[in-house]
């Protein structure tokens, strides 16, 4: 009876099955070792001057040992941003809640920490109107009304908020009464001023990750959608209601008029977005919109130049990674860091991935590039804020990035070998060919392990070097002050329009430096719902002028400028013809 | 991300079964001498007879006279099993190896009675039970790090896989088991270890200089595979895995034009080889020979119409021939196909499986 005849009936059964995806997106992707080191030194240490200056917020999202829902663990954004026009960065904070809320008066808010100099950091959020609480998760800045000043989008689960810059330290909410404060339910997570019919006003636009809603939302565990790893987490995003993205048109009246039919963006469906990046990734004059999407493609919207959008992502090759894997994607960054004038991208994703570098190939279509260029050797990470940013001056962009894991259950258990908090990475451009891993050279900054969200760019202390700030799930913020000793020279420009937006927001900057060419962009939004210094930064290497300037303003219009001397500020207003130099 | 799968995984179960049921115990032996006993004994004639209809009423005569009686319990569920009625089987199984907790067979029976149920992790559960009888089993080890694979439980594929491999190291194919399973839980450190020693053991093994090779790459260490990717070329020209493997990875050096010669020879040996279909189309791409990338990917399509990858390659070279009226077709059509078939393009997590 126990006979050779049940052998098809064994061998079925035991042949390899095909195999679905639980929750998250990812590729179960392997580290890809570096090519051999380079040898050169790195010169950019960071250390963590958020507390000896004065940010002192330890930041609150949902729970610290474990998350029920997906609402606690995006985490925020934040912003370098120059509210008060003292050509020092201030830095403005978004902050998050608790499901269990707060008694009155204890409930967390954004902060803003005015820039005092030698002085650190001051703050102001009581004084500047700025002090709301709720779930808080993106922020842009840009000067709409284009009078003069710097003002906010802050993004929420719940209404959004447009703080208007009166000039004087404060800030007026008028999302209801200008027609931007969306839904009352509505999940806002990115979002970013655009000009996007170059009309020389800001117009903006509004990704939201999802329809959330606590009475509907499954418990963890409830369903395949819940686990990680076959540990029960919170659900999602899969198998949870899509978002949406908002385009909300600049009437110039001090109204927004809600243009997502008419203008297309409606047209696509079915993602979770997160990071909008807004520039001119096709080199036509007209501002076009990148969305890094979780567990869905991510979509590039394609100024169409007559009002209306167009998703390529698929087409131009930023929807997928090589292989046709939708991703878990957080946050992007925009730069030009092979030096060939276009702008190209990297964005973060879930664990188990690797980043894209989408290399833009003279604008007519991407190539993610991320193995061949050194950036596929720690997958393991869950990745969000990201940016190009030159931190060593050598006249090419580094990459920053900041991770951390969604679910602070991991700390709890043995069996899966990932943590909460994770470690930030650096990567060092090698003249536009590859990128080196240099986070162990990068200062005791980067020996932090924090789990990160938002990361927020610029030059705080003005000494000539890129710093970074970082918000932290459930721990204080970090500002990685760059301490740079390259003696590298570099360059600064602030940009302002007269018939473009004020804050020349869209505007793409080309200099020429030696044998050398870079490119940047004026940008709302870009790493992880973040905004980063307006003003363009290049390092020059051993340069010590720039030859020239060329400036394609956001109304499509292109001016050159002449060469200017390194190591200063510079204002480049529109129709001008030359640069100014600044205090 | 480019993967190399056992070539010849399916030898496994074959020979595995064949050995597990050939030494599975006479049923006769585990008969009592009762009414029961007595009953069983008939119904195993009259099974070994061709009868198993009226075999299977004596020992449900005999179970009504003892509802606890192993050999009873694991004849019938045996029948059913060779059935396929494996609905029928599970209670039987389970109630035999709750009435004889030692039996090797009841548990390994029970486990496979599951698995065909679709119940991975019982059958795994069975299967350890199995195994705490018999700790030199290794054949069932092998059976159980593929179930373990399957079930994603990667690291216990690792470990059972590996102990598989120190009782017989002499066996290759055990080696192969032990390194995928590595792979896939993601240890490639001690998967480039074990395939250094496997190398060493079977030096003039294609399978096993190209496992080598792969794991180097993975360390950076490319130049150190190319010789041995070389030599696994040498040694085994049929196998398609290092043609592919090193096709691929001169695409994603932009080598397009080295990578069409091992790609199309990898094609030539496994004329099904996706991948390498995919991978070649993209080195057309790189080279802008769009003529040709759109032959390698109509040859994708008519290889495999469900599969979203060749449409969303066909998208993007319609885009760059600034045909966006096509490009927009095909994109939809992957978009489509990708719904309706997300295996194909979807990731797998490991886990660890639950106790």
């Amino acid at each position: 009876m126990r006979g050779l005849s049940l052998l098809p009936l064994c061998l079925a059964a035991l042949l390899p099955g095909t195999l679905r995806a639980q929750g998250v997106a990812s590729s179960n992707a392997q580290p890809v070792r570096a090519l051999q080191a380079s040898g050169l030194p790195w010169h950019a240490s960071f250390s963590d001057a958020a507390g000896e200056l004065g940010l002192d917020l330890e930041f609150t999202y949902g729970g610290t040992e474990a998350k029920r829902y997906i609402i606690e663990s995006n985490g925020s954004g934040l912003a370098l941003v120059d509210y008060d026009g003292d050509s020092r960065l201030d830095a403005f904070l978004v902050n998050g809640s608790r499901l269990e809320g707060f008694s009155d008066g204890d409930a967390p808010s954004n902060r803003l920490y005015r820039n005092a100099g030698e002085d650190g950091f001051e703050d102001v959020t009581a004084s500047s109107g700025l002090g709301r609480s709720g779930w808080g998760s993106a922020v842009c800045a840009g000067d709409f009304d284009n009078s003069g000043t710097t003002d906010l989008f802050v993004a929420y689960w719940g209404p959004d908020a447009l703080y208007r810059n009166n000039g004087d330290g404060t800030f007026s909410e008028i999302a209801a009464e200008t027609g931007v404060a969306g839904l009352p339910q509505q999940w806002s997570s990115g979002c970013t001023f655009v000009d996007y019919d170059r009309d020389g006003l800001l117009d903006l636009l509004v990704t939201q990750y999802q329809q959330f809603d606590l009475e509907t939302a499954p418990p963890p565990g409830k369903t395949s959608n819940c686990e990680w790893k076959g540990m029960p987490v919170y659900c999602g995003p899969r198998g949870l209601p899509f978002g949406n993205v908002t385009l909300y048109r600049n009437l110039g009246d001090g109204q927004f008029e809600d243009v997502s039919e008419s203008s297309g963006v409606r047209d696509v469906r079915d993602y979770y977005a997160f990071t909008a990046a807004a520039a001119d990734f096709d080199g036509d004059g007209w501002q076009d919109i990148y969305i890094a999407c979780d567990s869905t493609p991510s979509i590039l919207f394609l100024n169409n130049g007559d009002g209306t959008f167009t998703d390529y992502a698929t087409e131009a090759g930023v929807a997928f990674n090589e292989h046709g894997f939708e991703q878990g994607g957080m946050g992007v960054g925009v730069g030009d860091f092979d030096g060939d004038g276009w702008l190209d991208l990297v964005k973060t994703n879930f664990a188990d991935d690797y980043p894209n570098l989408y290399r833009n190939n003279e604008g007519l279509y991407f190539e993610d590039i991320c193995v061949r260029a050194g950036l596929a050797s720690n997958p393991q990470y869950v990745g969000w804020g990201v940016e190009f940013v030159d931190l060593d001056n050598d006249g090419w962009q580094d990459i920053f990035q900041v991770n951390g894991h969604v679910y602070p259950e991991l700390d709890h258990q043995t069996k899966i070998s990932e943590t909460f908090v994770q470690s930030n990475l650096v990567y060092r451009n090698l003249a536009g060919e590859r990128f080196e891993d240099v986070t162990a050279l990068a200062g005791p900054g980067l020996a932090q392990i924090r789990s990160s969200r938002g990361a927020a760019f610029g030059d705080f202390d003005n000494d000539g070097d890129l710093d970074v700030l970082v918000m932290n799930m459930s721990a204080p913020v970090s500002l990685l002050r760059n301490d740079l000793s390259a003696g590298h020279h570099w360059v600064r420009f602030r940009l302002q329009g007269t018939r473009s937006n004020h804050s020349a927001i869209g505007a793409l900057v080309t200099i020429k430096a030696g044998e050398s060419s870079q490119s940047r962009a004026v940008m709302s939004q870009s790493s992880y719902v973040s905004h980063n210094d307006l003003r363009v930064h290049f390092g020059l290497g051993q340069a010590a002028t720039v030859d020239s300037i060329l400036v394609r303003w956001p109304t499509g219009a292109e001016e050159t400028f002449p060469g200017v001397e390194a190591d200063a500020d510079w204002l480049l207003v529109e129709g001008s013809g030359a640069a100014k130099a600044q205090p | 991300m480019t993967r190399a799968w056992p070539r010849k995984a399916d030898r496994y179960s074959v020979a595995v079964l064949a050995g597990i049921l050939a030494a599975a115990a006479p049923v006769a032996a585990l008969a009592q001498a009762s009414d029961a006993a007595a009953l069983t004994d008939r119904g195993l004639a009259l099974a070994q007879g061709g009868q198993p209809q009226e075999a299977a009423k004596l020992w449900r005569q005999a179970l009504e006279a003892s509802p606890d009686y192993f050999p009873a319990l694991f004849n019938l569920g045996y029948m059913h099993f060779s059935a396929g009625q494996f609905e029928q089987a599970a209670p039987l199984l389970a109630r035999a190896t709750a009435a004889n907790p030692d039996d090797f067979n009841a548990h390994y029976l029970r486990g496979v009675v599951a698995q065909k149920l679709g119940q991975g992790n019982e059958a795994l559960r069975a299967w350890r039970n199995a195994l705490d009888l018999r700790p030199d089993h290794f054949q069932l080890m092998q059976i159980m790090a593929v179930e373990y694979g399957k079930g994603r439980y990667h690291r216990e594929a690792a470990e059972i896989a590996g102990r598989a491999l120190r009782l017989q190291p002499g066996i290759e194919d055990l080696h192969y088991m032990a390194i995928h399973a590595l792979r896939e839980a993601g240890n490639l450190s001690e998967g480039l270890g074990l395939a250094t020693q496997t190398a060493k053991r079977f030096p003039n093994s294609a399978r096993a200089n190209f496992e080598l090779a792969w794991h180097l790459q993975k360390d950076g260490r490319f130049d150190e595979a190319l010789p041995l990717i070389r030599r696994a070329m040498e040694l085994d020209p049929s196998y398609e895995e290092p043609h592919f493997f090193y096709g691929d990875w001169l695409v994603k050096q932009a080598r397009h034009g080295d990578a069409l010669v091992p790609l199309q020879r990898a094609i030539e040996l496994r004329a099904d080889y996706m991948p390498a279909r995919i991978a070649l189309a993209r080195a057309h791409i790189g080279l802008k020979d769009w003529e040709a990338a759109l032959d390698a990917l109509d040859a994708a399509v008519q290889l495999e119409p469900r599969h979203p990858q060749p449409h969303l390659l066909l998208s993007q070279v319609h885009f760059r021939l600034r045909d966006r009226a096509k490009a927009r077709e095909e994109k939809e059509l992957s978009l489509k196909l990708r719904r309706q078939n997300p295996a194909f393009l979807e990731a797998v997590q490991s886990r660890p499986f639950p106790d």
